[in-house]
């Protein structure tokens, strides 16, 4: 159990340097990333590893459970699964996961309460993940966002990782736990689905322009900080809240619930980062993420060392840089 | 480990008496990060001393010559030359903003009255040349000593300008600008035994240049995956052999040291030779990875041997052994147990650099604190120092310091939980004739002699 306390903390701790280290003066430094990534990789399966009951609850009432039926080869599992036991792989063509996310199943049938809209969220995802090349980025893409909007949403916690914790508490602050459906780059095939929800504007739509383009060169004029002080993207501001969550002890009655937000929201950004360098869990080349073309087409400029923050070329970007940028 | 020198006993191997020359740069408690030193460099001669900041500046001491009225005090260290060699820049395509921060000088043998220098900065090398003036021309025809033209029908006679000295003027000028070779950081340079080449490396590429041509460089290591996210190791340091022109090393954040023989092909991915310590699997712990980054190689002045530094220890290693080290110096073992604050910190992404001495009978490394460790080869003696204002008096012999890992602490020793992590020594040079060391701390340059001779 410390051993999980501890790694979950060291996750905690490395995703905020991921985080920061978009807006450290001088670009991203790969190798202090890729050494940050591996400590990640490894407080990551040690948490992922460990079962302990105790933590995957079932979570505050009114969890819907975004049925993963549509994507294909996933088994109707029964009850989740995840309770207290290493989740079943998932197949899933698209996102290269080589250990499951125990949350995905674990709310797969928990009774949805209320808000429908998720569900043509999750739809959405589950097209996406139908396993074409093209949308796994936009799978990546949806993914990203999720967190953010979810947190712009003042969320305690992740709530809504996916935007498949919209809790009802959650769901009064946030109309839905839809992406950021606006925010997607044109073109975007899935956008479809999740355009077509009940969302009111959200604040996520501050967010599109600022994060990406503004934070690394606002950088230098905002001096050295925890976060992008001068950076005005008002999604990095949200994001700190589940991070600062993440780092704070669990008390009280609330904890379980805020335990089980937070292992939520790790879990789901872990499966952002983890998925990348995944070469480093497996032997074998050829991980299950195509590069896209857009990573040799502007020379050099797709690559994780390099963030170019125009969003046409974000929507040709692997998910690594896809996670960074959009953090 | 911590000390091994006793209370009276020399200090250092070889029975070194270390004392306190010179020391230089603002005594201010508040520091500028401009002025944080990030590399300092003897020249071939030792005659010179560089130093690089995160500001872009250069600054260049030079040796008095010995004061023959005291022939057992060195010839001090004073400032020769200061120039800004690089700015911060802006990558408009990436949005980027280019650190001017010098990464590394490396001089070029001197081969006439002027010196050459190389400086690098994420991104950009450059080719300095440091020159002398001490004279200038007097009497000209066309314009008076203004100059300011003369009216030529004034002009009734003829002469020939003279010479005559003048206060000695250093003049630094950029003689050749290597730039839009590298995607990713430049960490090293190294200009190779032949005077005409050097490499210039970075995260994931390895290149080599003609130091005459900077409109092209040869690209001879390439370890960057045709698919980003199965990068798994990227290259932290490079460096020619010192005598074999063919010959260079890299090492990379696993912990692994490749030699590369030019002559095989043009494009060396293939390694001559692969040496690589086998990993301790009763020490392993989340940041296994993380502290077995080498940060550091560089050959000894043979060319037999090579050292490489990671986050705990120094290694020594033949050349023609790859199975494991012949030497491994812990630097700071007591470390260990506090990785994940130092996680938490950045600390243990520091990146210390380590240096021979000229005989290359011992080397020497930072650590925090202000300390650096010296070990003696022969003697397997080692000892840490401090480099600090308080033993900042002339020719004061500087005392061993010791940490104390754990139960009672001595008197004047100091605990793990009460060493200062900001500061830090990563940058520390030695004369490559004499012994004479410079150490960078923070923003302060401090020079330390061997009180024999």
């Amino acid at each position: 159990m410390e051993f999980k306390l501890e790694a979950h903390r060291i996750v905690s701790i490395s995703l905020g340097k991921i985080y920061n280290s978009r807006v450290q003066r001088g670009g991203i430094k790969l190798h202090k990333n890729l050494l940050v990534s591996l400590v990640l990789r490894s407080a990551r399966q040690v948490y992922l590893s460990d079962p302990c009951p105790g933590l995957y609850l079932a979570g505050p009432a009114g969890i819907p459970a975004p049925p993963p039926q549509q994507q294909p080869g996933e088994p109707a599992a029964g009850p989740p699964a995840g309770w207290g036991e290493p989740p079943p792989p998932v197949a899933r063509a698209s996102w290269p996961e080589t250990e499951p996310q125990p949350e995905r199943p674990s709310v797969s049938h928990a009774p949805r309460v209320g808000d429908e809209v998720p569900v043509t969220t999750v739809t959405g995802v589950g097209d996406v993940l139908q396993g074409r090349e093209a949308d796994a980025t936009e799978a990546a893409w949806s993914r990203v966002e999720r967190p953010r909007q979810a947190a712009a949403g003042e969320a305690e916690g992740p709530a809504g990782g996916w935007g498949v914790f919209p809790e009802g508490s959650l769901a009064a602050r946030r109309p839905c736990g839809c992406p950021l459906g606006g925010e997607d780059p044109p073109g975007t095939p899935a956008a479809t689905p999740r355009t077509a929800c009940c969302c009111a504007p959200r604040p996520a739509e501050d967010e599109p322009p600022a994060p990406p383009a503004v934070c690394p060169r606002k950088r230098g004029a905002a001096g050295v900080g925890g976060g992008p002080a001068g950076c005005p993207a008002p999604g990095s501001t949200p994001l700190k809240k589940p991070r600062r969550n993440l780092e704070q002890p669990p008390s009280g009655g609330e904890d379980d619930d805020a335990e089980e937000m937070e292992t939520g929201n790790v879990a789901n950004l872990i499966s952002i980062f983890g998925s990348s360098f995944s070469g480093l869990l497996r032997k074998s080349p050829g991980g299950g993420r195509e590069e896209e073309e857009g990573e040799e087409s502007g020379p050099e400029a797709a690559e994780p060392g390099q963030i170019c923050c125009d969003k046409p070329v974000l929507r040709d970007m692997n998910p690594w840089s896809t996670a960074i940028v959009a953090f | 480990m911590a000390g091994a020198g006793g209370g009276g006993c020399p200090a250092g191997g070889n029975d070194f008496q270390w004392c306190f020359s010179q020391v230089k740069g603002a005594i201010d408690e508040d520091v500028a990060e401009a002025d944080i030193i990030s590399t300092v460099e003897f020249n071939y001669s030792g005659d010179l001393l560089a130093t690089g900041d995160k500001g872009g500046r250069v600054v260049i001491f030079q040796r008095e010559q010995e004061n023959k009225s005291r022939p057992h005090s060195r010839g001090e260290y004073n400032v020769y030359s200061t120039f800004q060699s690089h700015e911060p820049e802006f990558d408009y395509l990436k949005s980027l903003e280019i650190e001017e921060k010098i990464n590394k000088i490396r001089w070029l043998p001197q081969q006439n009255a002027a010196h050459f220098l190389l400086s690098t900065n994420d991104k950009t090398i450059k080719l300095w040349k440091i020159s002398e003036r001490d004279k200038r021309a007097e009497g000209y025809n066309l314009k008076d000593e203004d100059g300011r033209l003369r009216d030529p029908f004034r002009i009734t006679a003829l002469r020939v300008p003279i010479l005559k000295p003048m206060d000695l003027m250093v003049e630094a000028s950029p003689r050749r600008i290597f730039a839009n070779a590298h995607t990713y950081h430049i960490n090293s340079i190294s200009v190779n035994s032949d005077h005409e080449t050097y490499l210039s490396a970075d995260d994931l590429r390895i290149n080599l240049w003609h130091l005459e041509i900077t409109d092209r460089s040869f690209n001879i290591v390439d370890i960057k995956p045709a698919n980003m996210e199965e990068l798994t190791e990227v290259i932290t340091a490079a460096e020619f052999h010192p005598h074999q022109c063919n010959v260079f090393v890299y090492s990379s954040s696993k912990g692994t040291i490749r030699l590369c023989d030019m002559r095989s092909s043009a494009l060396c991915d293939r390694h001559s030779k692969f040496f690589e310590e086998p990993e301790d699997p009763s020490s392993r712990s989340f940041f296994s990875e993380i502290i077995s980054s080498i940060s550091d190689v560089k050959f000894s002045h043979s060319g037999r041997y090579m050292m490489t530094r990671d986050y705990l220890s120094v290694k020594v290693w033949d050349l023609n052994m790859e199975s494991r080290p012949v030497e491994t110096h812990q630097v700071h073992e007591y470390l260990r147990s506090k990785l994940c604050s130092l996680y938490e910190n950045d600390c243990i992404f520091d990146k210390f650099e380590c240096c021979w001495n000229g005989s290359d009978s011992a080397i020497m490394t930072g650590s925090y604190n202000n300390f650096f460790r010296m070990f003696d080869r022969d003697t397997r003696r080692d000892v840490t120092l401090e480099a600090s204002r308080e033993s900042s008096k002339p020719r004061a012999s500087l005392k061993p310091r010791k940490v104390c890992t754990g139960g009672k602490r001595k008197k004047d020793e100091i605990s793990v939980d009460s060493l200062d992590f900001n500061k830090k020594i990563l940058h520390t040079a030695w004369h490559p004739a004499d012994n004479v060391i410079a150490v960078a701390a923070t923003n302060n340059l401090y020079i330390f002699q061997d009180k024999i001779n």
